[in-house]
């Protein structure tokens, strides 16, 4: 199979133990917690005494938690949306608690996630980061508190998503939502991530293989841990994976899940009120987000029978139009190797960590991991298509 | 007559329909969607459930298929192991839901470690390449048809039926 030519600052591509230090500590908690479980649905008076205790850790004083709200949406989170009141602040202000449950279709960090989102809260509209507890030190289990932000994932009129926000239709919005769909992707990417001294994140070496082995090994290290029944196609794909590690020349801040259903917005403006779920975000190829939104799981058919990246744009036009707003240039090569890292990643989260999440009852929402654990097939026939292509 | 089981995942798609679900109120709604999913699992499994046993059947068959084809260009190392241990699927009763299972796991297992080939350490023939993706392929059509009622595949509309899958 063909070969990606050797870079001075790679590393070797079998080698497991290359791997981002933050995220091999999510996935070693992972397994090390697994057996403590089933995990059950938080009550609205278990979430009060968490969060009381958490505010008075937090020393806010005079303080009152009340309507209690648990919020749908998301595969992932156990959200809660609540009002806090405390003497600094006797107005008040509706929050997320958005936390861990014990496994998840992703184990992600909510030390990561706070970080990221508090920063590029500077640079584009996102829930406001209000605390995090990244190992759940606190409040018993890993946890970010956001602002509430107002708005909508898909349209009110005939937007009719899936699960997860997949599958919508954006119908007369598209016009509007596109360029600051664009826009948001070419500001994560420019955004001088070497400067803002991030704690929880570590950056692969430019001119290097490293940000595409570290993708490698935290999927397949997930895979592995998850294993519920073997998949030769996920197999086979890790190694295609690995024998094809691309160079990445200039590591950039990668959303890693930017998409249809992960940007709201109001009506009947279209503005953007927050790009959301900034879980998976890393510093890697931004190949890696442009593979991502184009998956078709995540677009769909416009009424002319084009496909539509992410519901809003033909491939075409949106390749264009992003080159031209983040001055970037797509790489079909590593566009096509990261096509294959994102499918595998889906069929990783799908077929393995869902299914795992799910057998072990380790969800607040297994119904909804099993109803998306059946698209997994979807990703392995990309997969070989893709692999077939490449 | 004993209460079939399409009788009854009917009457329960009816109960969460027309009970559980108008009692919920609109703050509930992590509660409504989950019933709501509830009841797409259940339509899903009035439509696969008579087919069951055979689909995971086919499954495995589809897997032995693969083993074989793979044996002749495996690495002298994996020949020996391989051929066991696609005998002893082939021993096993393809009736037995558990027993296929089992067996899905452990051969499967095996092929896995041939494709990693030591991490890398062992090549894999051009041919093993070919084999996986064809058995991928159709395997992964298999269960896009099984699964096509979910609504999420986006080229749902290509597949067939889950009976015309099963008659092969």
């Amino acid at each position: 199979m063909p070969m990606t030519p050797a870079s001075r600052g790679d590393v070797d591509v079998w080698d497991r133990s290359e791997m981002e230090p933050r995220i091999r500590h999510i996935l070693e908690r992972t397994v090390r917690l697994r057996d403590t479980g089933p995990y059950r649905p938080k009550s609205d008076a278990e979430v009060m005494a968490m969060l009381s205790a958490f505010f008075a850790a937090k020393g806010l004083e005079e303080f009152s938690i009340s309507d209690v709200e648990r919020m749908s949406g998301g595969a992932s989170k156990e959200q809660f949306a609540f009002t806090l009141n405390h003497r600094e602040d006797q107005q008040g202000e509706r929050l997320v608690l958005r936390m861990d449950p014990l496994e998840a279709i992703a184990q992600t960090c909510r030390g990561r996630e706070g970080e990221i989102q508090s920063i590029m809260g500077n640079h584009m509209p996102v829930a406001p980061v209000r605390w995090f507890d990244a190992d759940g030190d606190l409040l018993g289990q890993p946890a970010v508190i956001l602002g509430f932000v107002r708005g909508v994932t898909q349209p009110s009129e005939g937007g009719s998503a899936g699960v997860s926000g997949m599958g919508g239709r954006l119908g007369s919005l598209i016009d509007r939502l596109a360029p600051q769909y664009i826009d948001a992707l070419a500001v994560t990417h420019r955004f001088d991530w070497s400067r803002a001294h991030l704690r929880f994140f570590d950056a692969p070496r430019a001119q290097s293989n490293q940000a595409a082995i570290w993708q490698v090994n935290w999927w397949s290290q997930v895979w592995w841990d998850c294993l519920v029944e073997p998949v030769p196609v996920v197999a086979l794909a890790e190694r295609w994976l690995r024998e094809n590690a691309p160079v990445c020349d200039r590591p950039m801040l990668v959303h890693g899940d930017l998409r249809m259903g992960n940007f709201m917005f109001e009506e009947p403006s279209g503005k953007f009120t927050a790009v959301l779920d900034w879980e998976l975000a890393h510093i890697g190829d931004f190949h890696e987000d442009i593979a991502w939104t184009m998956q078709k799981l995540f677009g769909a058919w416009g009424d002319d029978g084009i496909f539509l990246v992410s519901g809003l744009l033909p491939r075409d036009d949106f390749i264009t139009q992003y080159e031209a707003a983040s001055g970037n240039r797509i790489d079909p090569v590593r566009l096509h190797y990261y096509e294959v890292l994102n499918a595998y990643k889906c069929a990783v989260m799908d077929l393995g960590q869902a299914m795992r999440a799910a057998a072990v009852s380790n969800n607040h929402q297994e119904v909804v991991l099993t109803w998306l654990g059946s698209a997994g097939a979807v990703f392995l026939n990309y997969i070989v298509q893709l692999i077939r292509k490449g | 007559m004993l209460p079939s089981i399409d009788l009854r995942i009917a009457n329960i798609v009816k109960a969460l329909e027309q009970a559980v679900l108008p009692a919920l109120t609109a703050r509930e709604r992590l509660a409504k969607d989950q019933v709501n999913l509830c009841i797409g699992h259940l339509q899903m499994i009035a439509q696969q459930w008579r087919w069951a046993a055979a689909f995971e059947a086919g499954s495995f068959q589809a897997m032995i298929a693969l083993a074989e084809e793979m044996l002749p260009s495996v690495d002298a190392s994996y020949a020996e192991e391989l051929g066991q241990a696609i005998a002893t699927a082939k021993a096993v009763e393809g009736h037995d839901l558990a027993a296929v299972e089992h067996a899905i796991v452990a051969l499967g297992g095996l092929i896995d470690r041939i494709i990693l080939g030591e991490d890398g350490q062992v090549a894999l023939a051009p041919a093993i390449w070919e084999a996986v993706l064809s058995y991928g392929e159709k395997q992964s059509l298999r269960e896009r048809t099984w699964f096509a009622a979910t609504g999420l595949d986006p080229d749902r509309k290509e597949l067939p039926s889950i009976a015309e899958v099963m008659a092969g």
